[in-house]
């Protein structure tokens, strides 16, 4: 479409309101009961000059659909007709109109997002069989939904995707994300014009979509609201002159496609339609920043982006435990420590032999984005489990990697292509790694070749020149180098290498690995991948910064060192505490301290019972006696758990049995999503000694059955806080009762009473969080 | 009118953490300064509303709601207008609160607590500045679905009306729960006599379906 201007119609809610829709019935039920009404005001869109009409269709998802009685396929085919039957004989276009579902998606809401998927299938079907010419996703907040959309879209029909977004004044959406986030992940995903509606008036969306425009080659998208509502009355003042006039700033910035939102009508169409006439919108042009992003943050590759190794079962037991027993918080709390250290990126590995690996991914890659905003880097050699990752990533993630044979390109670059991720390249291939830097390039270039091939642009392709063991073949650090500085200067790509390697078997390794690191970056790394946990590294990465120019002013290297102690060693005073008054202050470092000193008098089980269970149970006894509040008693059971795990390790070492006291099961029930009072019940639980299986909120009764018989657990705790849930929390105590299961349940929430509980078939009632260690105690010992 | 957040009453958010009295520990203290921080700096407070005219047996005018059960009409006893209105802080305290959960389960309740107070605190002032507005006629307190014997699933008619998930960015779950969970719903009446205050007492309390002091049988007294 070269640059040619396309023209848009303008509010549709706010005329079917003035011809009498009543306030809070769905508009697209007067696709089949008032065709003629939705049909005239289209009419007089195309009358003014509108090229591309916008079907009336933009909450007809199922779940909106079910409140009417209608069903998806009959509202789209009816605003379809609609549509066509206004364009007449016009050159007019009728674009599938698809607005939000109208619930949050995970991680902050429950929808899932293949359910999600699945609504905006039925949708796209519905308006391809329809006739539709394209589809419109429209004011949307959430770019993860955005993404279930757009894939349900280009899986199931051919025609050209457009998506707009709404924004807030402050620059981002309601959920979080930014312009950057959203132009990279709807670049990658390959969509065919973007741009923003709604949320403002053109003026206040300008500097947006300035912003936009450094991040995307597409064409520009503009439909605004007539701008900003009187506060008092809430309705829209500006004249469709004004609003033309504004709108015209927009076509030096590239937009191409031009309308109008809420409080616009035809006279605005028109009015845009004669001052635009004649004119063209500035020629579409390569994106000028780059980066990866998650839907919330980007990392920007303007200077060197710190990619986190920590998530990785290679060789570490703990670790590899944690994959294999479902503990995920073990691994999103690697993604939290990493955040802290100032990882930019995080690398994800989950490949593990004897797991499911794609379906591990997908739960890994959706837990982490409920907890970290760092853009992923999925790190996988199986192709399924890399499209896993992909799918479910919310922004555009790095896959980490293919190499120079041939099978393996062709099996990844398609899905990087498909799913708009960059690809980390290694210089090897079926002969291994080359010796010398020359034939480490060859490769380089030949990988470069093919993902230009399946249509990556080159700024997404991140070359791993890789790291060989110094100790082992000494002369290999230079060729690394040098192969790193050709890539950057003669290919003009970015450049991601794993340091870490370089040090191995050497002492001091950090001092070696630090020192390379900075080699590396001065010839010319981009993206490091390292351990952000190891100081000296970091301090390299901050010291880079700081010497080409990254670091305006050094800001960031004076913060990190300010607040760093001299590094002489104290030794520490003796606090004099009991080990019981250190729990009690929540003092965890002084608990596991004294905890080791009772050790050289006493074993592991008097520790235990002798000591800290007793300090817990006097925490607990001044809680009820409201001596102490909620946030020093979990404070104290966290701090009693520093002295449990000191412990645990001991005997783990030794090869011992664990110390757990025993199992227990815990959920917030199905349809409830608060879960803040379980969550509590958990780590205090936890620090008691006791083992939980947590299966989370929104839990369905059968998945608590499925989990009590598999665990063999003889203690289950359900929470529940509102009237309402408590009754699937009655289903949940039905279901696990007719499994034949002998657990004891114990339940808890805001609107339960001791006797309530009984009524539902509990056996017990746990008023807080410390009478849920009674219970425990009474049923597990 | 702004949505506006102008503090946190630490009273009430002692109140939510079962503060039963004694000394506070300077960490506590500590823990409790940074999760007001942390909560005003992540909370993007923002309301809307729209009156309503009302009568006990009819639906809303203009619309195709009404409201049900007995306590609400004897709250509105003296009311021909409604004011309906939701509030929220946005999705970052809950996002927040997902990462504090696992450093520092403490500093996550205590997250919480604030984020309960503080969403308290945008309504009280969302209804000052709407008693100012409908001066010199008078507003009752809020009254919220879940309270009394008015249903949860009155949440979808305030949703309909008052295009909430566009506007606030805030979505009903099928169990009729709101996201971002720091977001409240009401009603709030107008009559031309001064409404008497109803506290103490649960009925117009946002907080009655978690209330931690109901839940023993108790009151905050406030």
């Amino acid at each position: 479409m070269e640059n040619e201007i396309i023209l848009l119609d303008g509010a549709m809610g706010t005329m079917l309101q003035a011809a009498g829709l009543p306030m809070g019935e769905l508009p697209e039920v007067w696709n089949l009961t008032k065709p003629d009404v939705v049909a005239d005001i289209q009419r007089r869109y195309v009358e003014a000059g509108s090229r591309v009409l916008y079907t009336n269709t933009f909450g007809a998802n199922r779940l909106k659909a079910a409140r009417c009685g209608c069903s998806v396929a009959e509202l789209v085919a009816g605003g379809v007709r609609c549509a066509r039957k206004a364009a007449g004989e016009e050159p007019v276009r009728v674009a599938l109109d698809i607005g939000p579902i109208g619930q949050l998606l995970e991680p902050l809401g429950t929808l899932r997002f293949e359910e999600a998927y699945e609504l905006f299938r039925e949708q796209v079907v519905a308006g391809a069989e329809a006739g539709a010419d394209l589809i419109a996703i429209e004011t949307m907040s959430d770019l993860y939904e955005v993404k279930a959309a757009v894939l349900a879209a280009k899986e199931n029909c051919d025609l050209p995707v457009w998506v707009t977004m709404t924004f807030e004044q402050s620059g981002r959406t309601f959920v979080g994300v930014t312009v950057p986030a959203m132009a990279l992940t709807l670049t990658g995903l390959g969509v065919d014009a973007m741009g923003f509606n709604c949320s403002l008036g053109p003026r206040e969306l300008l500097p947006l979509v300035q912003e936009l425009r450094q991040w995307t080659d597409r064409p520009l998208i503009l439909k605004p609201n007539a701008g900003l509502p009187d506060p008092a009355t809430g309705e829209y003042k500006i004249s469709g002159a004004a609003f033309a006039r504004e709108m015209l700033a927009a076509l030096p910035l590239g937009v191409q496609i031009l309308g109008g939102c809420c409080g616009t009508r035809p006279a605005f169409i028109r009015d845009l339609s004669l001052v635009l006439k004649g004119r063209a919108s500035a020629k579409a042009r390569p994106a000028v920043r780059h980066g990866v992003c998650s839907g919330r943050r980007t990392a920007e590759l303007d200077g060197v982006r710190v990619i986190g190794e920590r998530i990785n079962p290679t060789g570490k037991k703990r670790f590899q435990q944690a994959l294999r027993e479902n503990d995920i918080d073990y691994i999103l709390a690697r993604a939290i420590e990493q955040q802290d250290a100032g990882a930019d990126i995080l690398d994800v590995n989950v490949g593990l032999p004897g797991i499911d690996e794609p379906a591990m991914m997908t739960r890994v890659v959706k837990a982490l984005q409920g907890v970290t905003d760092l853009p992923l880097q999925i790190d996988s050699s199986d192709p399924a489990a890399i499209e896993a990752g992909l799918r479910a990533v919310n922004g555009k993630a790095i896959v980490n990697s293919v190499n120079g044979r041939r099978e393996v390109l062709d099996a990844v670059l398609p899905l990087c292509k498909k799913y708009g991720a960059a690809v980390v390249g290694l210089c090897m291939d079926e002969n291994g790694i080359p010796a010398d830097w020359q034939g480490r390039a060859a490769i380089a270039q030949r990988i470069l070749d093919a993902a230009l091939a399946y249509g990556i642009p080159r700024e997404d392709v991140y070359i791993d020149c890789l790291t060989l063991t110094v100790s082992v073949q000494q002369e290999q650090a230079g060729e690394t180098l040098r192969a790193l500085r050709w890539v950057k200067e003669e290919l003009g790509l970015h450049t991601v290498l794993g340091v870490s390697n370089i040090s191995f078997g050497l002492p001091a390794r950090e001092t070696v690995t630090a020192s390379f690191l900075t080699q590396a970056l001065y010839a010319g790394l981009d993206l490091p991948i390292l351990n952000p946990n190891l100081q000296a590294v970091m301090d390299a990465v901050a010291a880079f910064r700081v010497l080409s120019g990254e670091d305006r002013g050094s800001a960031a290297y004076i913060e990190r060192f300010s607040a760093r102690p001299e590094s002489r060693p104290v030794l520490l005073p003796e606090s004099g505490l009991s080990i019981e008054e250190a729990i009690l202050r929540g003092l965890g470092g002084e608990t596991a301290r004294l905890t080791v000193r009772a050790l050289m008098e006493r074993d592991e089980l008097s520790v235990i019972n002798d000591l800290l269970i007793p300090a817990l149970d006097k925490v607990g006894e001044k809680y009820e006696k409201q001596e102490i509040f909620l946030p020093q008693l979990i404070s104290a059971a966290n701090a009693a758990c520093e002295g449990f795990e000191l412990i645990k390790a001991r005997i783990a070492r030794r090869g011992g049995e664990s110390v757990s006291r025993g199992k227990v099961v815990l959920a917030t029930v199905h349809g409830d999503i608060h879960d803040i009072g379980k969550n509590i019940v958990r780590v205090v639980l936890e620090n008691y000694g006791y083992t939980v299986i947590d299966l989370g909120r929104d839990v369905p009764a059968e998945a608590v059955v499925e989990a009590v018989l598999r665990e063999k657990a003889r203690l289950v705790g359900l929470s529940a806080l509102m009237t309402t849930t408590v009754l699937s929390m009655a289903d949940t105590i039905k279901a696990l009762r007719r499994s034949g299961s002998d657990c004891k349940i114990m339940v808890g929430g805001a609107v339960l009473t001791e006797e309530y509980a009984m009524q539902i078939g509990a056996d017990y009632y746990a008023k807080d969080a410390k009478q849920s260690t009674d219970i425990a105690k009474k049923v597990l010992g | 009118m702004e949505a506006r957040l102008t503090g946190i009453d630490r009273a009430e958010m002692l109140r939510y953490l079962r503060y039963g009295g004694g000394a506070i520990p300077e960490e506590t203290e500590e823990a409790l300064r940074q999760g007001e921080e942390r909560l005003l700096r992540a909370a993007r407070p923002r309301a809307v509303w729209r009156a309503f005219g009302y009568r006990p047996d009819e639906a809303l005018e203009g619309t195709d709601f009404s409201l049900e059960g007995e306590d609400i009409h004897a709250f509105l006893a003296d009311c021909d207008q409604v004011i309906l209105l939701a509030a929220t802080l946005g999705a970052e305290p809950d996002l927040l609160q997902k990462q504090l959960r696992l450093r520092d389960m403490s500093a996550a309740v205590i997250l919480d607590a604030a984020g309960s107070a503080a969403i308290e605190n945008v309504c009280d002032n969302l209804c000052a500045d709407l008693a100012a507005a409908f001066a010199p006629r008078h507003l009752t307190e809020r009254f919220s679905p879940g309270y009394g014997d008015m249903p949860l699933s009155q949440q979808s008619g305030f949703f309909r009306l008052l295009d909430i998930s566009r506007r606030l960015g805030v979505s009903l779950t099928d169990s009729d729960l709101m996201v971002p969970q720091k977001t409240v719903t009401a009603v709030v009446g107008v009559s031309d006599r001064p409404q008497p205050r109803r506290n103490p007492g649960c009925e117009s309390c946002a907080m009655a379906e978690s209330c931690v002091f109901r839940r023993e049988g108790k009151t905050c007294g406030k």
